[in-house]
């Protein structure tokens, strides 16, 4: 079976600073990493570990310094801006800790937004939101707007909004970091029952009891995987 | 993505700050009104000034000496048979003398007052001069020489003020003295319009006979003045060109001054399309402070929606994607201003026309529109610009984790 995430030998070095003062801070120093289809993976680790750096890389907003990275198979090096935004598009769904909504939108257009980076027709945008947002247990929230909802179901509209790419791996940092044990109690029950339904997902998490929910945690150290690689 | 979607986004979120898009596009509202109110206030003042024109001078020629300094006053004259040359064109040819005369308004005081010769029948000859009351005298007694006279609106109330002028007997001299009795027999409209004051003089008209009879300094034959009222559909410059072509056959070059309503027309044109040019261009000042306030708000707005920036990259938009998005909300917010603006342009104009007399007929052409809303679409496209590269340069990590 092919990996959804294959990573050999990542490394990711920030430089700041020009001349002689320039500092090279190494984020990541030789990531090995697999993950395959259907898994439920948390990425853990103390922060400074690497473990935002490695989920930025993972979902395509950065690109490593040094090594390889296959998503879905098929190598990240050398893609253009514009190549990157389309695979993100299409491969990446992201669920933020600020769920990062758009305030003036309600919850079907916030959902449906997305599909318009894939030339989708509105009335296909909107049925897809619809059923993104019914699978989340909020079709009867489609025309409220983000101030209108509970923390809660804010994440979960952002979920759906992750689920309407029909993504092949559900991105998610620290989905319950701004929610109350009951509202988490919630989203974490929800990523559950996606995992039941075969969705591959990645949780960055600093939380032990969310970590444990994951079918695998691995842990981050100084920029390396000390455990949980399974490559 | 198409641009459809675009302007959709645009105006969902310019719809979503209600308040700062309206402030953002006062500028160019302002700007547009001004370049737009300006071009067709000139435009409307043009057709104005023809119209008054035409009015007090109808389509026509005018002939007269060139004195040139030192010049005997009657060198150059114009005599019967350049009338005669004259009546072959296409227009009513009306040959006139010019005088000056006295009459006494208190016992003991003089005032001057106009003498004008003319063929008679001047109502039919030139549309232009209408009558108020009375008859105008006709080409027989014109020819006749018999002392009447038609006094112009301001003759009439200055010879016989607080009377009935048709049926009097106006009493004028001559410098030298000699004594002019004259039969009113009719009286002429005031002249209306911008140009009305140059025909309000005081003129009276006679027999251009009575004049050669009387007049101490005419001689038989000879005019000062020729009118040529143009018919219907003759062409001006080419009547004016056979006009120029006569005199200058018989006398040379520059011995006569040929002028037409047409020439006025054309050099009050060019004097209006003058001022129109400077006072668009200040206009079009405003237009660029409106541009850089577009650039402000638009900067504001990028920076205000940094992690909204940060969040659609993360969904898969492109740079140039979201470089589309700015642009276009940018030319949509100066499209709506120039739009507002040349609604409230057509407001002014609408009222203008309404109010002032001068301005006779409402003019907005779609040329007008069409440059006003291109210049506002460019000024968003080129204001926009700025601000759209920054917001497609952001990083979509700094973008999301900006606070």
């Amino acid at each position: 079976m092919t990996p959804v995430v294959q990573m050999r030998g990542v490394t990711k070095v920030y430089r700041s600073g020009s001349g002689s003062r320039t500092v090279e801070v190494r984020a990541l120093a030789g990531v090995d990493l697999s993950i395959y289809p259907g898994e439920y993976v948390a990425l853990m680790g103390p922060s400074g570990s690497g473990k935002s750096t490695l989920m930025h890389i993972i979902g395509l907003l950065d690109t490593p310094t040094e090594g390889e990275y296959w998503l879905g198979g098929e190598p990240v090096r050398g893609l253009s801006e514009a190549q990157l935004a389309r695979i993100r598009n299409q491969r990446v769904g992201f669920v933020f800790q600020a769920f990062f909504l758009l305030p003036r939108l309600t919850a079907l257009h916030n959902v449906a937004l997305p599909l318009v980076y894939r030339g989708l027709p509105l009335a296909e945008r909107l049925k897809r939101a619809k059923a993104a947002l019914e699978a989340v247990g909020l079709g009867d929230r489609l025309d409220h707007l983000p101030s209108e909802l509970s923390g809660g179901q804010k994440q979960r509209v952002a979920i759906a909004r992750a689920l309407v790419q029909e993504p092949d791996l559900l991105l998610a940092d620290e989905p319950t970091g701004n929610l109350d044990s009951r509202s988490s109690d919630e989203i974490l029950g929800l990523f559950d029952a996606l995992h039941r339904q075969g969705k591959t997902i990645v949780m960055v998490t600093h939380e032990p009891d969310v970590g444990a929910r994951a079918q695998r945690i691995v842990r981050l150290r100084d920029g390396r995987v000390a455990d949980g690689g399974m490559v | 993505m198409n641009p459809l979607e675009n302007f959709r986004m645009a105006f969902e979120s310019l719809w979503g700050n209600k308040l700062r898009s309206f402030l953002a596009l006062l500028g160019i509202v302002i700007g547009v009104f001004a370049v737009t109110a300006m071009i067709s206030l000139g435009q409307m003042a043009t057709a104005g000034i023809t119209q008054d024109l035409e009015a007090i001078a109808g389509r026509s020629i005018f002939v007269q000496p060139n004195f040139n300094e030192g010049q005997d006053f009657s060198t150059a004259p114009i005599r019967e048979e350049d009338i005669l040359a004259l009546q072959t064109l296409p227009a009513s040819v009306i040959p006139q003398l010019f005088t000056s005369a006295q009459y006494e308004a208190r016992p003991g005081t003089r005032r001057s007052i106009q003498l004008q010769g003319t063929p008679g029948d001047l109502p039919r000859l030139d549309p232009t001069n209408k009558l108020a009351r009375g008859r105008y005298f006709s080409q027989a007694e014109a020819r006749g020489g018999l002392a009447v006279a038609v006094l112009s609106d301001r003759a009439a109330r200055d010879l016989f003020p607080g009377r009935e002028a048709v049926g009097q007997v106006a009493r004028l001299f001559y410098p030298n003295g000699a004594r002019l009795e004259l039969t009113v027999v009719g009286v002429l409209q005031p002249p209306g319009g911008l140009f009305g004051g140059l025909g309000a003089a005081a003129t009276v008209y006679v027999p251009n006979e009575l004049i050669w009879n009387t007049s101490p300094t005419a001689r038989k034959g000879q005019y000062d003045f020729v009118v040529l009222s143009l018919k219907k559909g003759a062409d001006a410059r080419q009547v004016t060109r056979q006009v120029q072509r006569i005199f200058e056959g018989r006398y040379g070059k520059g011995k006569y001054q040929i002028a037409s309503t047409e020439s006025f027309q054309d050099t009050l044109r060019s004097i209006t399309l003058i001022l129109q040019a400077l006072l668009g261009a200040i206009a079009g000042l405003s237009l660029l402070v409106g541009g850089i306030g577009i650039m402000n708000i638009m900067l504001v707005s990028v920076t205000e929606r940094t992690r909204e920036i940060g969040l659609r990259k993360a969904l898969g938009a492109t740079s140039s994607q979201i470089r589309q998005q700015f642009l276009i909300e940018a030319v949509v917010l100066t499209l709506v201003g120039g739009l507002l603006g040349v609604v409230l342009a057509a407001g002014l104009l609408l009222l203008i026309t309404a109010t002032v007399p001068f301005f006779k007929v409402f003019i907005l052409n779609p040329a007008t529109v069409l440059l006003a809303l291109a210049v506002s679409a460019l000024v968003g496209l080129f204001f926009g610009v700025w601000p759209a590269a920054r917001a497609a340069a952001l990083d979509p990590i700094e973008a999301l984790r900006y606070e």
